[in-house]
Order: C-alpha cells, then structure tokens, then sequence
C-alpha cells in the first residue's frame, strides 16, 4: 500500500538525517562564515553575531573597482588564474586521454609499467616536491614564467588522470574497437569519433579535477611565481596575510569570489558525470 | 561476393596451440555455418578470418588473395557481433553509415545505401533512434544493417542470436536466412546450437577441440555422420549410443548389445567380434508388438510428437514419435529399428563403419 506509514522506511531517513546534519554544517559553517565576513563592515565583522546588523555589498564594490593596496591587480590575478587553470586542464586531459587511449586500447607494451610509475609519483607527497620542482623550473629558464605553475601542476595531475581514465577505458567494451575496426577505422579515427566521445563523462571528471587542483593550488603557485602580475588570486589572498592588520572583510570577499567559479563548474558538469552513457553498445 | 578459403590453419596462444590445422574451402555466395560445442575454436577462426586475431601458421584467402597480414579493414569483410556492438553515441543511421563515413564516402551515397538496407530490414522508422531506445531485435537487425551497407566480399557471423529469447531467435534465424537468399553474399556463421546450423546452412563445418570433424550438408550430417561425436551433435534429441559388438551371421550382420540384436545397415563394415558403438536415432525407433524389450520410463507429450525415455538393461534410450501414447511409465514396450537408418561407429577409433 502506497503512503503507508512504515518504520523501516522512517527509520532509515532518521539515519540519513543524522549523518547529514552533522556533516552539512561541518561543511558549511566555515563556508558561512566566510560569506559572514563579505557582507559586513570592518567595524561590525568579528561581532560574533549570526547575522549583520547592517549588512553590505561594499566590501565587494571595492574588491572589484580594485581599491585596496592587496587588490591593485585583482581583475589580472583573477585572469591568470583562470587561463592557468584551464591551460593546465587541457593539457592534462590530452596527455591522460592519449595515454589511457594507447596503454588500454591499443594494449601498448610497456602500458604496466607507465601504471606503475604513474601510481608511484603519488607515494612522495606534491609539498616535498616544490623545492625540487623549483629547481628543475630554474634550470629549464622557466621561473617566473606562468609556464612553470602550468607544467608543474600537469605533472601533478596527470598520473591520477591517466589512472582514472584508464579504468574507465577498460570498462568499454572491446568488440566496440573491433566493430570500427573492421568498418575501417584507423587508430586515430577510433581514438577521435568511437573512444573520446564514450569518455566524455571520465574526461568531464577528470578536466574538472585538474582545473579545480590548478585553480586551488597554493604551495606551487607561490613558489614558482612571484612578480604580483604574474601570481594567481590564490597567492594573492595569502599575501593578505603579510600585514598584522589584515583587511578581514576585503579577504573574505575576494575568497567567496574565488570559491564561485569552481562551484560554477561543478554544478554545470555535474550531469555529465553521470554514467550510462554507454548504455544500448552492447548487451550485459 | 568472394570464395574463402582455410589452408592448414593454426593458432596458439602462448604454448598452448587451440586450432591444430584447419583447412576448407568456401565457395563463392555460400553460407557455412561453424558449429561446435564452446571451447572447440570455431570463433577464434572466424576472428583470424575477420583479421581481429593473428593466424599462427597457414593461410587464409579471401578471393583468391593471401590476407594473413592484412588488416581487418583492407580485407572487404563485414562482422555482426554476439554483443551487437553498435556504438551507443550514434543514431541508427549513424551506425549504419560509420563504416563509409570513414571511407569518405559522398553523404549522398550514403544516405542512399544506409535508406536501402534500412528498408530491406524494417530500420527506416527508427533511423534517428539511439541503440539504448531499440529492443534487443532491433539492435540485431541494425548490426546487420552495418554490415549490408557495407556490401561486403564476406559476411561474418558470430553467435549473432546468443543474445536475444528464444522466439526472437527463430524469427531472426528466417530473418538472416532470407537476406541470405535475397544479396547471396559468402557467409561465414559461427554459432554453438546445432539447430541454428542445420536450419541456416548450405554446408556445416562441425569442429571440435581445434579440428574440423566433418563438413557437410545438414542432411548429410544427419544421415551420415562420419564418427561419434558428430552423430551425437548434430540431431535433436540427440542421437541413442549403445556399447555392442559387431556379428556377422548366415543370415547377415548385427550388432549385439543390452542383449538383444539390433539392426545394421547392409553396407555396414568391420568385422565379426568388433567393438562397436551402436546409433540410433530416437525418431528411427518405433513402438511395435514386438522387438526389443523395453521400460517406460518417462513419458514427454509435446503435442505433435511425444518423446518417450526408455531403459533397456541397464541403458537408457530416447524414442520420438508422432502423435500420441498410451503408455505410462512402468510399462514393458517393444521397439521397432529402422535398420537403414542405424549407424555404427568403431568403438576405439569412433569412426564411421560403412
């Protein structure tokens, strides 16, 4: 009977709730804060109160018309955060892409072994490689440049990019490439018009992840970058931190700023991820 | 349109070799059909011939050319797949046309070819539909809708109908067969049930364990087979064997076994005292007033016919009749054998004596 009271069912939604509650504000509480921060005065920001008494958009107005020492360059940082995060996004995804492509499907040999290493970069964590990392940059010319955040968090991306990319390949089935083979398609036909659209939603996840892992990315950035119109906005919230009088407000803004896009993207990709969208290719 | 031919063909994976020298020939617009039961090699020859799996030894010629090194798509072979296949992102007229899209063909040509296959098929209503929105019959025919747009020298088979339920099966089955008649292009079917084979093929080739057993025609398969394991194969129910010994009395040869006599064909050879294997097919046993003695065991009414599961010693027998019975189980029956249609096999070597 439908609409039945039922214990079971109640009890199990009790369940859900009380390990939701707790992890939804862990979640968003610092987020609220954050928000909190934005929209008040210097004055009334550390109130303790749960909701301004004045609240306002000022603090916002002079992030974006950049007037405040820490802000002069907001709307290029900002730029360069983007084009870095993207660039490194690409190219991660074409080099995982290929390379699933060619160790899962084309069965290169020597494909283990690519695996392995690729597993392997990840026992050493990214933070003891920077001063490394920093070295190579210098001894290729590439400091200050942005081409040497780009490579730098490629390589950190890729080894987890190919391993995803790779199990999803294996799952697709085999007698697809087979079918395009006999209908005639070459390697780079299957790769193009049969393999990188069955992906889309492993390549969607993936992209999103390194374009997330750039655009967070801290530690690197700060290192491998240092004129104030080459950094990220990341390393430009971080030097906020420099003065003993931080500007709360202002920092605040300009990280719930920061954090949108990356919300944007999640949201507007999120029903790509979903699988199935092999579904009807073979029976199962 | 194109002959095939197999030249002592070999395949090993690793050491272990699985296909031990194959070699047949296919004439122009015929349709084989490679049954045998799984394991036995037969899809991994129609792979080698389809060039999805290396030929470790032999040749294969496809209209008169080797094409052992040549790839899948140089060899004018079209597959249709156990799994279908088809890929999922593409509409039905996407998949029928991928093969000519790839070959650059004019979209003119295309649409045209993809709209006569689809027409011979009963695709063309659903042309802009996705393979996830058709049923499994659907799926089946827009595989073969990518192989006829293709107009093939060859067309591959492999368990094509595994997939679908049993209704569908037979009215696919009719289904390949008709398109068989109607383009007459050279077909190579692999399947594992030997009533798909026997309804489908011009020749059969039965394989097992990596070599060919016997080819044939259906009926020849049937009437004649060449050794045990195609006499059990091939017929449904399967054929009744009994363990016996070949005499060769004033009054002409028979076997004895279960200890009764039993009916041999005239032609029948080997020698008196032989060991033999005695077949019988169940519909060449009748009942009679009298014969060899045997039990009712089960009886299976099927409406036309009625299948009967005898004991006779310590063997059992399977006897099919038309119409009905009255026999009910526990009751003594005697058998009639239709002595021209019983067939005897050496004992140790399991070839044909006749």
């Amino acid at each position: 009977m439908s609409g039945r009271f039922s214990w079971k069912k109640t009890s199990a939604e009790a369940q859900l709730l009380l390990i939701g509650i707790p992890v939804f504000l862990w979640t968003m509480i610092p987020v609220y804060h954050l928000f909190l921060f934005a929209i008040s005065s210097k004055d009334s920001a550390t109130s303790g109160r749960l909701w301004p008494k004045e609240p306002t958009l000022q603090n916002f107005g002079i992030v974006f018309r950049e007037q405040h020492f820490y802000l002069n360059h907001f709307w290029l940082q900002l730029l360069n955060s983007v084009v870095i995060a993207v660039t490194v996004a690409v190219l991660t995804l074409f080099i995982a892409t290929c390379a699933a492509f060619a160790i899962s499907r084309l069965k290169l040999v020597g494909g283990r072994t690519v695996m392995n290493l690729a597993l392997f970069t990840y026992f050493i964590p990214a933070a003891f490689l920077a001063v490394p990392m920093y070295k190579t940059m210098s001894v290729y010319g590439l400091l200050n440049s942005q081409w040497a955040l780009i490579l730098a968090m490629v390589t950190i991306a890729s080894p987890y990019g190919i391993w995803v990319l790779k199990q999803a390949s294996d799952k697709l089935p085999w007698e697809l490439d087979e079918a395009a083979r006999i209908d005639g398609a070459s390697p780079l036909q299957l790769f193009r018009l049969v393999y990188v659209p069955l992906m889309m939603p492993s390549l969607v996840a993936v992209g999103t992840y390194s374009l997330l892992l750039a655009w967070n990315e801290y530690l690197y950035a700060f290192l491998l970058l240092s004129k104030d119109t080459d950094v990220t906005l990341a390393v430009a919230l971080g030097n906020f931190l420099s003065a003993d009088d931080s500007p709360w407000e202002l920092l605040m803004a300009t990280g719930f700023i920061y954090a949108l896009p990356p919300a944007a993207i999640y949201y507007a990709f999120k029903r790509y991820m979903v699988s199935g969208l092999t579904a009807g290719a073979v029976k199962s | 349109m194109a002959s095939v031919s197999f030249r002592d063909i070999r395949k090993s994976f690793g050491k272990v070799e699985v296909i031990h020298g194959i070699g047949f020939d296919i004439t122009d617009g015929e349709f084989v059909v490679l049954v045998g039961p799984s394991g036995c090699g037969k899809s991994t020859l129609l792979r080698m011939l389809a060039g999805l799996e290396d030929i470790s030894g032999g040749e294969i010629v496809i209209d008169g050319r080797v094409v052992n090194e040549l790839e899948s798509k140089d060899r004018d072979i079209a597959m249709v797949f156990q799994s279908y296949a088809l890929y999922p992102h593409m509409t039905v007229r996407e998949n029928m046309g991928f093969s000519l899209r790839l070959r650059n063909a004019e979209k003119a040509t295309t649409d045209e070819r993809v709209m006569r296959a689809a027409k011979i098929l009963n695709l063309d209503q659903l042309l802009e539909r996705y393979p996830r929105e058709l049923s499994g019959g659907q799926r089946q025919r827009v595989a073969m809708g990518r192989a006829i747009v293709r107009d093939p020298k060859v067309f591959l088979f492999d368990e094509p109908l595994s997939n679908l339920d049993a209704k569908l099966r037979v009215a696919m089955r009719a289904e390949i067969k008709a398109l068989h008649q109607r383009l007459k292009t050279t077909t190579v079917y692999v399947t594992h049930d030997q009533i798909e084979a026997m309804t489908m093929a011009d020749r059969i080739v039965v394989m097992h364990d990596g070599i060919v057993e016997q080819i044939g025609t259906p009926l020849e398969l049937f009437d004649k087979p060449g050794n045990l394991f195609v006499a059990q194969f091939i017929g449904s129910p399967a054929m009744n064997v009994l363990p016996g010994t070949l005499r060769r009395g004033s009054n002409g040869a028979y076997v004895e076994a279960l200890g009764s006599r039993w009916p041999v064909p005239s032609t029948v050879s080997g020698n008196d005292g032989q060991a033999v294997s005695y077949g019988i097919r169940p519909g060449d046993l009748s009942l009679a007033d009298a014969g060899v003695a045997a039990k009712v065991f089960v009886v299976e009414p099927t409406g036309a016919e009625t299948e009967l599961l005898l004991q006779v010693g310590d063997a059992q027998l399977t006897l099919v009749m038309h119409g009905r019975t009255t026999a009910q189980p526990d009751d003594t029956v005697h058998l009639a054998i239709a002595a021209a249609h019983a067939h005897v096999f050496d004992h140790a070597s399991g070839q044909r004596l006749s």
